[in-house]
């Protein structure tokens, strides 16, 4: 996995992305202890410096090392009520630190055309491929909606802040949601407008400027992820059975 | 008539609305979630903050679009989503198999009755407890990794005397009321402020 060309850098298919993802769900939960957990953020770790992510990496694997401290720490001292509360929030927090970690390298390094052209060759439906794209498409106009329905609260002399919530709960509400469904209704009518103009009821297979192939290096990251998974596996029932 | 009813699939249009909303939806349920779910002491108490805020979204986009699938479909990207993410994934099924159960509740009324839309966001929201049910279901399992192999009984003990049904039944409770809350507040938005402007379809 080293062949990291600094012009177009590493670049992995996003179907294979996707299968990581799901080994590394597995991995985290059948993970047998700590240890494994610790190595599969690892792994993560080199495949986030595969593509060139190095501050993301170590600082993720620094914050993950700190809280198996804390949690080693906890198993030995704490007690009662307050441990089952930790044992229950830490659980989780290990079972999905890995998974995030990864989502967060691969949401970074893909582009929505490219997995939506992976989903098309996936064969997933139309139905649920067209919302998921309009959906990643709108999430950060939601964004810029919400600084400007602030800017309007203020004009109102409605405080978009918790105190302001408390003073005027019903005005409040009002603020916020209103303007935003409208937006989000409006927006819903102009974009399938433009995309029936841009032909998205096209029956003819899609094309996509960006050719999709399953590569050596993808082979490579599906294989150490599978390994790493049946070595888990296999430790796991080595100690069970 | 059914026959008819059926052929009446989805159009791009529906199809572009329900992506939308399944952002906003998405949003308000992360944002209504971060603030339990970062909290050791409050974990179990997220589904009921992300139930809070997302009523008057979920019951709009019912009202919008008014057809079978549009909610399902929702679910299943909302699912997707979180599992890509890397939430557990009970979470994320969770929400898929309740969005399915709430598109055939809201469906009994033809997507018109406001009680069963109101009904169906609640087992909506329900659908959030999933990691904690495989929490509850399996205790041993979920602190094996934290453990390692030989977990000791008074560890069980105590989350069986402490945790289990008391926490439990909590949680249920508070995702139903905070998802009623939210549902009412709805309704009453709808009925204020869309309808009258005609963005209901």
């Amino acid at each position: 996995m080293s062949g990291t060309h600094p012009r177009n850098g590493f670049w992995l298919d996003p179907r294979t992305k996707l299968f990581l993802i799901l080994i590394c769900v597995l991995s985290a939960m059948c993970a047998p202890s700590l240890v494994y957990q610790f190595a599969l953020v690892v792994l993560v770790a080199l495949l986030g410096a595969c593509f060139g992510k190095w501050r993301y990496v170590v600082k993720g694997v620094c914050f993950y090392a700190l809280v198996c401290v804390l949690t080693v720490w906890i198993m030995a001292e704490l007690s009662g009520t307050l441990r089952t509360m930790f044992i229950a929030f830490l659980g989780l927090f290990h079972k999905v630190y890995a998974c995030g970690m990864l989502a967060g390298i691969i949401l970074t390094t893909t582009r929505v055309n490219e997995f939506l052209s992976a989903m098309h060759r996936l064969r997933a439906p139309k139905k649920l491929v067209i919302p998921l794209a309009v959906m990643l498409r709108y999430m950060p106009t939601i964004q810029e909606d919400w600084r400007y329905i602030k800017d309007a609260m203020r004009m109102r002399d409605v405080s978009p802040t918790p105190r302001g919530f408390l003073a005027h709960p019903a005005m409040c509400i009002e603020c916020i949601y209103v303007p935003l469904l409208m937006a989000a209704s409006k927006a819903a009518d102009e974009l399938s407008i433009a995309a029936i103009t841009r032909g998205i009821e096209n029956p003819q297979p899609r094309t996509c400027l960006v050719q999709i192939r399953c590569g050596a290096r993808d082979w490579v990251a599906m294989a150490a992820a599978v390994a790493f998974l049946i070595v888990e596996n296999g430790v796991r029932g080595g100690m069970i059975g | 008539m059914t026959t008819q009813a059926r052929s009446k699939n989805l159009t791009v249009k529906d199809l572009v609305t329900t992506g939308i909303f399944t952002a906003l939806l998405f949003v308000f349920i992360l944002v209504g979630g971060m603030f339990f779910a970062t909290n050791p002491v409050l974990t179990f108490f997220m589904p009921a903050g992300s139930g809070l805020l997302a009523g008057p979204i979920y019951l709009l986009l019912i009202a919008k679009v008014q057809k079978r699938w549009s909610l399902t479909i929702m679910g299943v990207i909302i699912g997707i989503i979180w599992f890509v993410t890397g939430m557990h994934w009970a979470f994320a099924l969770g929400y898929m198999l309740m969005a399915i159960v709430a598109d055939l509740v809201a469906g009994l009324g033809r997507y018109q009755s406001k009680r069963l839309n109101s009904l169906s966001y609640m087992l909506f929201c329900l659908g959030g407890t999933g990691t904690y049910l495989v929490f509850f279901a399996d205790p041993a399992g979920w602190a094996q990794t934290m453990l390692g192999n030989g977990t000791e009984q008074s560890y069980i003990d105590t989350m069986q005397a402490s945790a289990s049904t008391g926490i439990l039944v909590a949680m249920f409770v508070a995702v139903i009321v905070t998802s009623a809350i939210s549902a009412f507040v709805g309704c009453k938005m709808l009925k204020k402020q869309f309808e009258k402007a005609g963005i209901t379809a």
